[in-house]
């Protein structure tokens, strides 16, 4: 029995070490944090947000594994909402600029001005598909 | 002078911030020169003079730099040891306060943690985790999980040790000598700016090169 326990145990924790390194590895190799902090020209805070990062990482994952009881902290969700948001939404266009969305459709489209309107509309975009999804409670 | 057989080597980094609007050699580059009278003279030639207040952004060819040397000095033999292209920017003096600088900094942070627990909540949330422990436990165990077994405690301090393994450190304590991945990632991105404004420039035809006219009071926006 406890040599289960601890079979379990060692399965556990080399999960949660394969997972951080791999969820870590694909937020930090998309430059999102790096972007922060070149645009806020506050690079010489990024060992306080990786600090951050990190630590925002440990306690989402203990929210979700162990979904404690906090409704006084109910305040906080719009916060945490605008928040998460902002940062999903620079993951994903980390994430299209990376896979090199852009030049490849600028290039076939032969799109030479007006490129800021395509941004405007893939962000509204995206804003409006999420809301969707979430209103519709897909 | 005597400095008609002597070498001088140049030195410049990528990317120059000045402060100064009449923008010297010695602010660009770092000389070096066995004969030791010349360096003061090449150190306040003048390289490039900012027109007005504000921001600004030259990228100038080290050709440029070597034209502007032989200029006054023709007999001088150049060598450049580092980049071939250097960016050079003016930035007005006035900084934003600290003020701001912390509230950012906060901000940033913020943003930071919100986003990675959303991350890794989500993460957990796509891959039903919470399921698969309670499987591999009833597996293993034969017995059903109450949803808090031995893998859920295990895990959560799996992530910490491996999030904390790949940022390599907390707080000021380094757990080796290696730049963090952000540090680098910081670099990496630094980099393709640069390359990308010389490259800009170049294309655009705004770089300050030989046998192009010296537009440093007439920059292109």
């Amino acid at each position: 029995m406890l040599g289960k326990q601890i079979m379990l145990g060692i399965l556990g924790l080399s999960s949660g070490v394969v997972i951080a390194g791999g969820l870590f590895a694909l937020i930090v190799e998309l430059g999102v944090i790096a972007d922060f902090a070149d645009r806020t020209h506050t690079a010489d805070k990024i060992l306080l947000y990786e600090d951050c990062a990190a630590l925002g990482g440990v306690a989402g994952n203990l929210l979700s594994v162990f979904k404690p009881e906090m409704g006084y902290l109910g305040f906080l969700l719009p916060v945490f909402g605008l928040l998460s948001g902002i940062f999903v939404g620079c993951w994903a266009m980390a994430l299209a600029e990376v896979l090199n969305v852009f030049p490849i459709f600028i290039r076939r489209l032969k799109i030479v001005r007006y490129s800021v309107v395509f941004i405007l509309s893939m962000a509204l975009g995206r804003g409006l598909g999420a809301f969707i999804y979430l209103l519709k409670r897909w | 002078m005597s400095a008609e057989q002597d070498t001088v080597y140049i030195k410049g980094d990528k990317d120059v911030e000045v402060t100064k609007r009449e923008v010297t050699l010695g602010d660009i580059v770092a000389l070096e020169c066995s004969n030791k009278t010349v360096i003061p003279k090449l150190k306040v030639l003048k390289i490039l003079k900012i027109p007005d207040e504000g921001k600004h952004r030259y990228v100038i060819s080290i050709l440029k730099i070597i034209a502007c040397i032989h200029e006054q000095y023709p007999g001088l033999d150049i060598q450049n040891m580092g980049e071939t292209d250097i960016i050079v920017t003016y930035e007005d003096q006035k900084t934003s306060g600290a003020m701001i600088h912390v509230v950012k900094a906060v901000f940033v942070a913020l943003l930071t943690f919100a986003g990675s627990a959303f991350a890794i909540m989500a993460f957990n949330n796509d891959a039903s985790v919470s399921d698969l422990f309670a499987q591999v436990y009833e597996f293993v165990m034969g017995s059903k999980s109450d949803g808090f077994t031995i893998m859920e405690a295990s895990y959560s301090v799996g992530i910490t040790v491996g999030i904390l393994v790949f940022f390599n450190h907390f707080g000021k304590k380094r757990f080796t000598v290696d730049p963090t991945p952000l540090e680098v990632q910081m670099r990496v991105y630094e980099n393709e700016i640069q390359t990308t404004l010389v490259e800009n420039a170049s294309r655009k035809g705004a770089e300050m090169d030989v046998g192009k006219a010296d537009y440093a009071g007439n920059p292109r926006p």
